[in-house]
């Protein structure tokens, strides 16, 4: 059953009482809310994700609520939304309008701070023909604007913020969760695939201008099935570069991958030889553009998805 | 004065890549980047204590370079950083590890 197959009053009254129970890849959420205005978008951005069976056991109980106590004056004067995990606020709270974006950062939050039964990569990851492509990038290096326009172009969504690494065999996992653009990226997708379900832009939050891409039915439809990491890329949107995909040292691509991991630390030796192996099996380049469409196909060529 | 390896450098991981070497160090849980230069010396050391100036010839050989044409400098900053990560040490007299 998913998310879609609820009605409205239905998925707005789970929020409300004991929970919404969620699978996004390998985790299982309950979530709830009582903001109205946070239900309806919810509702139809997480409209082809699949419920969570009543028995289900849950990874993060996570709310975006109106304040309690004191703070309730605030439901009448500049509302607000506090995000909590396990009923313990974690972040300061943010302006009501603002709740969906703070509950999607929440549950990231939540992903990166306790999944440490997996080597986490901050990564986007994509995949095509069971071989999936990492890209290991740095905040505003364009790795999400690359990872929405790919999942457009045919592309399987893993994630555009986790590379999540199984340590039993080095699988990348699938957590294809909603991929949050920010500022003119935003503009620059709806124009590449109007088509792509892309909800309203939130204006002046933490992170600048946010909306979020709902990933193709697909892409969620697969969740559970892993892939092999075939490629590393490693990109930096430049405006007005040319295109340049060059190779990268092996060497320089571990250092990379190791450092932007975000739990390399906490994994130790497990951490050195899953990237060791997964760098010396991938081949590794460095991926400089400006256009959007050029990347996609030159992408695709590497991929031997389409002739060169 | 004698250089040699400590308890700590038993068990380290390697991957070397191109002329560049990648190390996990279990004992510290620190991933180190080694050039040809520091990974000689260690790899030297594994046949036993040497001297100072033992290590240098060896290093220089295993180099390809003539005795005397590995920098004095360069050597001795990569035994030094050797020594801060404690893989390796000195001694007047032979070390029991």
């Amino acid at each position: 059953m998913l998310v879609g197959d609820l009605s409205h009053r239905q998925f707005a009254g789970r929020l409300a009482s004991a929970g919404l129970g969620v699978q996004f890849g390998p985790f299982n959420l309950r979530i709830r809310s009582d903001l109205g205005s946070f239900a309806s978008l919810a509702h139809h951005l997480y409209e082809p994700y699949p419920l969570l069976d009543a028995e289900a056991i849950s990874d993060f109980h996570v709310q975006i609520a109106s304040p309690r106590g004191l703070r309730r004056l605030r439901r009448w004067v500049r509302p607000q939304a506090c995000f909590s995990v396990d009923g313990q606020s974690i972040f300061a709270p943010y302006r009501a309008d603002h709740a969906f974006p703070a509950l999607e950062w929440g549950i990231n939050w939540c992903v990166a701070t306790r999944a440490h039964h997996l080597l986490m990569l901050h990564s986007a990851v994509v995949e095509r023909n069971g071989q999936a492509m990492v890209f290991p990038a740095w905040p505003g290096h364009g790795k999400s604007t690359l990872c929405a326009a790919l999942i457009h172009s045919g592309w399987r969504l893993f994630s555009d913020e986790f590379g999540l690494v199984r340590p039993e065999d080095g699988s990348l996992l699938p957590v294809p969760r909603l991929i949050s653009l920010k500022d003119a990226s935003i503009d620059v997708i709806r124009r590449f695939r109007p088509e792509a379900v892309i909800g309203p832009a939130f204006f002046g939050t933490r992170k600048g201008t946010v909306a979020h891409v709902r990933p193709p039915a697909e892409s969620i439809r697969r969740a559970q099935e892993p892939a092999r990491p075939r490629w590393f890329i490693f990109p930096r949107w430049t405006a007005d570069a040319a295109f340049t995909l060059e190779p990268m040292p092996k060497s320089q691509a571990f250092l990379m991958v190791a450092t932007n991991a975000f739990n390399y630390d906490v994994l130790d030796e497990t951490a050195f030889r899953l990237v060791a192996d997964m760098v010396r099996t991938c081949d590794c380049y460095s991926l400089r553009y400006a256009d959007l469409n050029e990347a996609v196909t030159e992408l695709e060529k590497l991929s031997g998805s389409i002739d060169g | 004065m004698l250089l040699g390896l400590t308890s700590a450098s038993r068990g380290l991981v390697w991957q070397d890549w191109d002329d560049v070497y990648v190390v996990y160090q279990p004992s510290s849980a620190e991933t180190h980047v080694f050039n040809d230069t520091t990974t000689l010396i260690l790899k030297c050391l594994e046949h036993g204590q040497l001297s100072t100036e033992g290590v240098k010839n060896w290093t220089e050989a295993a180099l390809g370079v003539g005795q005397g044409e590995l920098a004095a400098d360069e050597f001795a900053f990569a035994v030094g950083r050797l020594e801060e990560l404690g893989l390796i040490e000195r001694a007047d007299e032979p070390i029991a590890v």
